[in-house]
């Protein structure tokens, strides 16, 4: 079981870190090089910047639009999202193991707030979860991942839980220390190559959509005319 | 099958690889990536990165040479590839140090601080120098591309010919000064290879090399984007190397035969049978190949030829570079595989910057068609979520960047170590003192070592009360443990906590709530210490008491044991001035690794000058604080 551990930790780790943090870096430079590139083809070189950049800090800010539509699933999915990205970059158990190895950590959050924040975080995925499910609309424009991952990413936040807080034998501790390294390692390498990747690219998504309407030449107010709404902002 | 992307796949696979060894290299140091020694201080990096880039590099001034001084207008289309070639070369070259360098940000030191008696400096010199020639001399290339510096290229077209006059002056100098770096080591080097006149050999050969590595490159690339091979052109230039080769083996051949080491080469050693193979392959059988004109114009016997002396020419400069020190030296040094992905991505990386020029630029009279461009490619999908990747281009872009990827993960995964550490820590089992009242301590039983005479310690220091000052803890069910015991391995630190027995059914089977505190996170500083539990493993008034669970190495152990009280001793009573040197306790022969700074100093007894260990009152103390004494 230690020989798996220090496995798990050491080389599937530094694979896992290595594939997230470049394939991230990876989809960012292609999106950019892509857009770049369609920008360059397009016949119509005007873009709204002012627009683009507004748009994009609104949706960078979660909660301006929070309360416009299903209010009670957007807030679920702040919340989620801010134990989910909080309590693993912020735990004193992490940023102990990155002392250890580069040499410097930074600040942690206290040990209470990350218990409370791992709990809201489990409840909130499965609360995603449900919606997802009991929703006709949601159903309808849902893939297989979608339904998958709020699952997946509730597994190292139970197990981690269970290392740091119930009194459990040594057995089960190592077994769910384990399953906490594994599942997120998993969760790494699966980061750029699915919907997760939306983590670095949101600030991309409405330059892009906005390049993508420019070409061929005048396509934005010829989908705008058919869709009815003539003159609409795209 | 796509020649040209499938090649370029497995060029950014190396790449990825070697960028991975490159962080590690340059985050946690030399000693993690490499497995070089003090004594083997120059490996496969200056051996085949360096030295026989160099070489390799030498392509440009040969043709350069060929076509502007001796007006062999044939190989106009040669002299582009050839400048980008040795252009890249360098860059590679450069690159390749500054890893190989221990401080590479001090690498332009020998810009300011000059040392004009060092060969070293001047190969410094010419690199740099040569490599802004070169890129004075391709520039004009790139530029070909962009009308807005019309007026630069002109420039440069106008000041060409001086360019390529210092440029083959610059190479002649430092390829024949890389062979002088070696007229210093007479001693270390095998005779066979080491002669008064390296610096001619390496001219003459890199001369060699320099036209067939043009050849090699030429059918290379013509193959890679299926090009008619430049047979006749390539032909020509082997009948150059024919006569080039022959001044080698004559310049080589003579020089041995005159310094009488002719029996040496046919002697049945390593470094004979060595000397003997690099010969046949850089020079004899090359020589054989091309004489005959059949072999010579055919595409597969130039391939050969050519491949042959590059091949032995790389060979021969790794032999000097190193090889042939080994058997004096007595030190195995085998490369660790990340020195040689090193070695590889930057070839890789300077042979993908060849083929972009090529694709880009007006390198070759007519641009390859590009081959991610083909109109007729078949679509590619992702083989997940079976979306078109674009055009060729785009998808190829999208191939490549995963390949650089997923090879940097893979290389990232197999650095050594869980906790990446340094590999020059060598894991010696720390040995038992021997002997009674008096101890002979030799950890790594090698026979140098110490006697400490233990009754004449006790004695001075205040009989039994005194134990205690040195036998600070013993092991569980143990009375009198040796230092060895916790202390276990000579250079390495030992984690003598066995936290997985204390959770064990069949060690100390307890929970894991009886040492960490369950509002605490479960940290190692924040757990119970050992005397909290075994308080009977400390002796009363112990000096040392274990805190971090982490045993230093019996080195260290020793000689924090010891010098902390000797240099206090010493430097409070100058007449104990000796407890604080060396020899005092190794009184064998020592070690050369034994280096503390020695200093001169005015004896106030006798009134001359005596040598003594740079230890002043006051690092004393500040010892003895740590110590905690």
């Amino acid at each position: 079981m230690d020989a798996f551990l220090d496995f798990a930790r050491g080389p599937l780790f530094r694979v896992s870190l290595a594939v997230m943090l470049l394939g991230l870096l990876r989809i960012l430079a292609l999106d950019i090089f892509g857009a770049v590139e369609a920008y360059r083809k397009a016949g119509d070189k005007t873009l709204p910047w002012r627009f683009i950049v507004r748009r994009t800090l609104m949706w960078l800010v979660p909660v301006n639009r929070v309360f416009t539509r299903r209010p009670a699933y957007s807030l679920f999915s702040i919340l989620f999202h801010v134990g989910l990205l909080l309590v693993p970059i912020f735990l004193y158990a992490h940023v102990e193991l990155w002392r250890g190895v580069i040499g410097f950590g930074w600040w942690t959050l206290p040990k209470e707030w990350a218990d409370w924040l791992t709990i809201s975080t489990i409840v909130f995925a499965l609360a995603l979860f449900v919606g997802r499910v009991g929703s006709v609309a949601s159903r309808f424009i849902s893939r297989k991942q979608d339904y998958l991952w709020p699952l997946v990413l509730v597994i190292p936040f139970v197990s981690g839980y269970i290392c740091a807080n119930l009194n459990v034998g040594p057995a089960t501790y190592q077994i769910s220390m384990l399953v906490h390294i594994l599942s997120a390692e998993v969760i790494f390498i699966l980061l750029p190559f699915t919907k997760l990747a939306h983590c670095i690219l949101t600030p991309l998504s409405q330059v892009i959509s906005n390049v993508a309407w420019k070409f061929p030449a005048g396509t934005d107010d010829d989908v705008c005319t058919t869709l009815n709404k003539k003159g609409a902002p795209v | 099958m796509n020649r040209v992307q499938n090649t370029k796949t497995v060029l950014w696979t190396l790449l990825g690889l070697a960028a991975a060894v490159g962080v590690t290299r340059f985050v946690f140091g030399l000693g993690v990536t490499t497995n070089l020694t003090d004594a083997t201080p120059w490996g496969v990096w200056i051996g085949f990165d360096v030295m026989a880039g160099v070489a390799l590099a030498g392509g440009g001034f040969v043709m350069t040479a060929m076509f502007y001084i001796f007006k062999r207008e044939q190989y106009h289309d040669l002299v582009k590839p050839a400048v980008l070639t040795a252009f890249l070369g360098y860059i590679a070259v450069v690159g390749g140090l500054l890893v190989d360098l221990g401080l590479p940000w001090n690498i332009w030191h020998m810009i300011i601080y000059w040392n004009p008696h060092s060969p070293l400096f001047e190969v410094g010199w010419c690199v740099m120098l040569y490599s802004t020639v070169l890129a004075l001399e391709f520039s004009p290339v790139p530029l070909e591309e962009f009308s807005r510096y019309a007026r630069i290229r002109s420039v440069l077209m106008k000041v060409r010919f001086p360019l390529v006059l210092v440029g083959i002056m610059l190479s002649t100098l430092h390829q024949s000064s890389l062979g002088s770096l070696f007229l210093i080591m007479p001693q270390k080097m095998h005779a066979l290879w080491y002669s008064a006149i390296m610096p001619v050999q390496f001219f003459v050969s890199a001369v060699a090399l320099g036209l067939m590595m043009v050849s090699l490159e030429s059918l290379a690339s013509h193959w890679l984007y299926r090009r008619k091979p430049d047979t006749k052109r390539v032909a020509g230039l082997a009948k150059a190397a024919i006569w080039v080769l022959a001044v080698y083996l004559i310049v080589k051949l003579g020089d041995i035969a005159l310094a009488g080491e002719w029996g040496m080469m046919f002697d049945g050693s390593w470094e004979s049978n060595l000397f003997v193979t690099e010969l046949l392959l850089s020079t004899i059988i090359p020589i054989v190949l091309f004489s005959i004109p059949r072999i010579r114009l055919s595409a597969g016997g130039q391939w050969v030829g050519s491949f042959l002396v590059v091949f032995g020419m790389i060979f021969n400069r790794m032999n000097v570079g190193g090889l042939s020190m080994l058997s004096t030296t007595g030190d195995s040094y085998v490369p660790s595989w990340m020195e040689i992905a090193v070695s590889l991505g930057v070839v890789s990386a300077a042979a993908l910057a060849f083929l972009f020029a090529v694709e880009r630029f007006h390198i070759w009279d007519k641009r390859p068609r590009h081959p991610e461009s083909d109109p007729h490619t078949e679509p590619v999908f992702d083989y997940s979520s079976r979306v078109w990747l674009g055009t060729p281009l785009v998808a190829a872009r999208t191939k490549y960047s995963l390949a650089f990827i997923l090879a940097f993960a893979l290389g990232f995964a197999f650095m050594p170590g869980d906790e990446i550490q340094s590999k020059g820590v060598k894991m010696i089992p720390a040995q038992r003192a021997l002997g009674g009242d008096t101890l002979f301590v030799d950890g790594n039983h090698n026979s140098f070592g110490t006697m400490f005479n233990h009754a004449r310690h006790v004695d001075s220091l205040g009989s039994k009360e005194s134990c205690v000052k040195c036998h600070h803890m013993n092991i569980p069910k143990d009375k009198q443990s040796a230092c060895s015991d916790c202390h276990r391995n000579m250079y390495a630190t030992t984690d003598v906590f066995r936290h997985d027995w204390h959770g064990d059914h069949d060690g100390a089977n307890i929970s894991c709530y009886v040492c960490h505190q369950p509002e605490m996170e479960k940290q190692k500083s924040s757990a119970m210490k050992c005397r909290d539990c075994h308080s009977d493993l400390y002796a009363d008034s112990a000096a040392d008491t274990l805190d971090t669970y982490l045993a230093s190495s019996y080195v260290d152990a020793m000689h924090k044991q010891c010098m902390a009280c000797h240099q206090l001793a010493g430097a409070k009573d100058s007449t104990k001035a000796t407890l604080t040197l060396c020899v005092t306790c190794h009184t064998g022969a020592q070690p050369d690794y034994l280096q503390v700074k020695m200093i001169e100093v005015l004896s106030p007894h006798s009134g001359e000058n005596v040598i003594m260990p740079d230890i002043t009152l006051e690092t004393a103390m500040k010892q003895e604080e740590q110590v905690g004494r």
